[in-house]
């Protein structure tokens, strides 16, 4: 990961088409475009898994059914506690089948579609529930050296408890970080800098001008602000959190991907 | 289909209730629909009827007219176990069509609504699920059924204006079971198994009673569901027995299944399961919205919370104000005084 | 073993509200999914066929739009598919709806197994599979959570309120699941690219042999005649304070007079 800081590389949030999308196809043609656009600008394709808890099709179907390429330096795909184990491992196998090194490990959302994980699955006890925390553990247990784990960070939950899960998830392995959409300076992500020094942090940006979106994702109200630019506010972000990579959700790639190149710098 | 002219309709008459038998008992749902049958019979001057079906039941069948049954007719046969849809089907099929009753009323319990919509299916009529409101409609005497629909968002009135009996369910505890009065009597009629009705029967292997209810939230008629604020595992043990104490269920909002406290399967909300209890005691949930979908439509919202300002606090019907860990310990003492 | 399973388009939520003007309801932009409890249904359906043999047939009455829930069927591994769509299906409600049903199970013949859903969630009823247990004459199970084949029989096991029974029924049997009998798998893409290209057949009245007299409207016992809100939810809230004793005394106080305890 700090090769990508060091690099200036971008983390862009691809999302796979939906299970109940009803034009697949084009769906499936667009996301290629996408993925592509982001391999070929040196950028890295971050594929999300079942965002939002809407059922949608794996990374790793896509990059194989579709016949995307892959380079390690520039994937990484989410994988979350909703599988069944025999999924979960299905997903890890292909992932190191492609050479996709770079896991972002989240508890993620659920729905009825989406079994979850139980502790006994992945030979977990002491804990009713499995986590991200637990996921990271099985996953530098059962598949050691193969991947590198990053683990997410909400700085709009209540601090304490979220700083305790932090301590949990870098005891059970993982390597960089990925914060919450940020959209000013945040007093909980400058203390998770000040406290972990040595991990990588990248800091998520908020593309879209919908904050409404953004407060469904993190479950908190973000005042709406007719204004909000999404360039401007990476750029502020770079300033902010100069040692920090930067992880893009909900690109527009008609109007700001080739923003991207003068951003950065 | 067989449709009814105004005549035909005219011999049917009294109102009937299928009585719930299981673990060898009447269960008490069977006062309940007695009560509100009785009601109707009342409003079209009519007789309450009640069938009973099962083994050794013959006993039970005078319990019944205190709660306002006219008549009972007994079926007493050891294949009746209350696993036998299929021959407990033709049994009431072809007692419908001896007697001719009006209304049919069963109650909607896993048995009754396995076995009701195989009954009106083959008596060609008209069934409603899950009554919450049942009238007679005084200008043609048509049974006037209320139901929920879309999930509670909407009532909607159902009648079968050209069948009969018109045939509805209604679910344990909706109906109020009246004080029985125990000078009332009635007559019985015997009625048996014909080889006719026994064409088909299962095989059981084996029958299993137990006291722990399956876990099943959206079954349940009260959850105890806790938040952050239950602080772990040891607090989600406090609910557990304030649960099993009201014979409730269990829930958990995201945030306290998150932290490794209790399990997915207790989860409300969103991204866990949605349910629609009588009774719903939040304890220290905040409310977030996605909390919130999932168990907003129950009929009557608890919170405990030591912070007076919570969304949960605010939607509650009843919001105590109070540390949940030296509040419930109290509810639980002052519950067993009733 | 040839297994049919019944499946259901239904909206994604039950938000509806009655237009104060019109008096109609108002749902505006619900997607459509395929009924919950009915996935459960295909994926026992599903793992029977991968376990004996056989095929599975996934079955659906509604709109021609229905078809996307039996794509989503045979994305997930159905042989085949059918949809029963026609106006003269238009207003069934269960009767007519498991009438239909059950000629179209005729119709396709032979068949060993139907399974459905506890119940669909925007009727809530669970009245449509043993109605068509019924249509057949067939034996039926309802609610089962286990369920093995032996010969020509399955055993079943299904819960209750008051434990769990395990019986043994003849085939052919209809039989309704519940949603601990599995965990439905989720359809992968090659499957789904692999569905889109099937040519689903659709079947009108003719095609089952029904008696138009017993399909849609004509053939429904039960008319809707009126639907309104229900009774508005209590806005003001309770508020107890005090020592825990007291909040403990009033809260049980206010439950008892409500009869929830």
């Amino acid at each position: 990961m700090r090769y990508h800081i060091q690099n200036k590389i971008y983390h862009v949030e691809l999302l796979p088409p939906k299970q109940e999308s009803e034009k697949l196809e084009k769906d499936l043609e667009l996301f290629t475009k996408k993925y592509k656009r982001v391999l070929e600008n040196g950028y890295c394709a971050c594929i999300t898994d079942n965002a939002m808890g809407n059922l949608s099709f794996q990374g790793t179907e896509m990059i194989d059914v579709l016949g995307l390429p892959v380079e390690p330096e520039q994937v990484m795909i989410h994988l979350n506690t909703f599988h069944t184990k025999e999924n979960l491992d299905e997903i890890l196998n292909s992932c190191i089948d492609m050479g996709i090194k770079y896991l972002l490990v989240v508890s993620g959302d659920g729905s009825e579609r989406l079994p979850k994980l139980k502790p006994s699955d992945i030979g977990i006890t002491g804990s009713e529930s499995v986590t991200s925390v637990e996921l990271l553990k099985y996953i530098n247990r059962e598949y050691p050296d193969k991947f590198v784990l990053g683990v997410a960070f909400n700085p709009y939950e209540p601090e304490d408890h979220e700083f305790e899960k932090m301590e949990r998830k870098m005891a059970a392995g993982a390597e960089f970080v990925v914060t919450q959409p940020l959209i000013e300076k945040n007093p909980a992500v400058d203390r998770l800098l000040e406290k972990y020094p040595d991990v990588p942090v990248i800091v998520e940006a908020w593309m879209s001008k919908k904050l409404h979106l953004l407060s469904d994702a993190v479950g908190y109200t973000i005042p709406e602000d007719e204004a909000y630019d999404p360039i401007e506010t990476l750029k502020m972000l770079h300033k902010m959190y100069p040692g920090c990579g930067v992880y893009l959700s909900l690109l527009s790639f008609k109007n700001h991907f080739d923003l991207l190149k003068e951003t950065w710098i | 289909m067989l449709t009814l002219t105004d005549a035909d309709r005219k011999q049917y008459e009294n109102i009937w209730v299928v009585a719930e038998v299981s673990s060898g008992r009447i269960q008490p749902v069977t006062h309940e629909l007695i009560g509100k049958a009785r009601e109707l019979a009342d409003a079209s001057k009519s007789q309450v009827w009640t069938v009973v079906m099962g083994s050794g039941i013959s006993q039970m069948a005078e319990s019944l007219f205190a709660y306002g049954s006219d008549c009972v007719i007994a079926v007493d046969d050891a294949r009746l176990n209350g696993i036998q849809d299929e021959i407990e089907a033709n049994v009431l099929v072809r007692l419908i069509r001896k007697y001719k009753p009006e209304v049919v009323l069963c109650a909607a319990t896993t048995k009754g609504r396995a076995l009701i919509p195989r009954v009106a299916v083959k008596a060609d009529c008209g069934l409603t699920a899950d009554c919450t409101g049942l009238s007679i409609d005084p200008e043609n005497g048509d049974l006037l059924q209320t139901r929920p629909a879309f999930g509670g968002n909407i009532m909607a009135t159902i009648r079968s204006p050209k069948h009969r009996p018109q045939m509805a369910t209604v679910r344990p505890r909706v109906m109020k079971a009246p004080e029985p009065d125990k000078s009332r009597t009635g007559k019985i009629i015997k009625e048996s198994i014909l080889d006719t009705d026994a064409d088909k029967m299962k095989k059981i292997i084996e029958i299993f009673q137990s006291k722990e209810a399956a876990f099943n939230l959206s079954d349940a008629r009260i959850i105890i569901s806790g938040g952050r604020g239950v602080k772990g595992p040891e607090g989600f043990e406090l609910l557990k027995r304030f649960a099993s104490k009201v014979g409730g269920a269990v829930g958990a909002s995201r945030a306290a299944v998150d932290a490794g406290w209790i399990g997915y399967n207790h989860q409300i909300g969103q991204t866990g399961q949605t349910v629609q209890t009588t009774l719903y005691i939040a304890c220290g949930i905040s409310g977030q919205i996605q909390h919130l979908v999932g168990m907003q439509s129950s009929d009557v919202i608890v919170a405990i919370d030591i912070n007076p300002d919570t969304p949960m606090m605010q939607m509650a019907d009843i919001a105590i104000v109070g540390d949940l860990f030296e509040v419930i310990p109290e509810i639980l003492n002052e519950i067993p005084k009733l | 073993m040839k297994i049919v399973v019944c499946v259901k388009q239904v909206p994604a939520s039950n938000d509806a509200k009655i237009d104060p003007v019109t008096k109609r309801i108002v749902r505006e932009g619900i997607k459509s999914i395929m009924n919950p409890f009915d996935l459960y249904a295909l994926e026992e359906g599903i793992r029977l066929k991968e376990k004996f043999g056989g095929q599975v047939i996934a079955l659906s009455m509604g709109p021609p739009k229905a078809e996307a829930v039996l794509r989503e069927a045979l994305s997930a591994g159905a042989d085949h598919a059918i949809l029963l769509s026609d106006r003269a299906f238009g207003g069934s409600d269960t009767w007519a709806t498991s009438y239909a049903l059950a000629k179209a199970i005729e119709r396709i013949g032979h068949v060993d197994l139907v399974i459905c859903g506890k119940q669909a969630i925007d009727g809530d009823t669970a009245q449509v599979g043993p109605g068509i247990a019924a249509h057949l004459d067939w034996m039926q199970a309802a609610g089962v959570m286990e369920v093995q084949v032996k010969d020509s029989s399955i055993i079943v096991k299904r819960m209750h309120e008051e434990g769990h029974d395990i019986c043994q029924l003849q085939l052919p049997a209809v039989i309704t699941v519940v949603k601990d009998i599995n965990t439905p798998r989720v359809p992968t893409l090659r499957g789904r690219l692999a569905a889109l290209k099937y040519e689903l057949p659709v079947w009108k009245p003719a095609d089952i042999g029904a008696d138009p007299e017993k399909l849609g409207l004509n053939g429904s016992p039960t008319r809707v005649v009126k639907t309104q809100p229900p009774d508005p939810r209590q806005a003001d809230t309770i508020r107890i304070e005090g020592t825990p004793k007291e909040c403990a005394r009033a809260l049980v106080h206010e439950l008892r007079l409500r009869s929830l305890i």
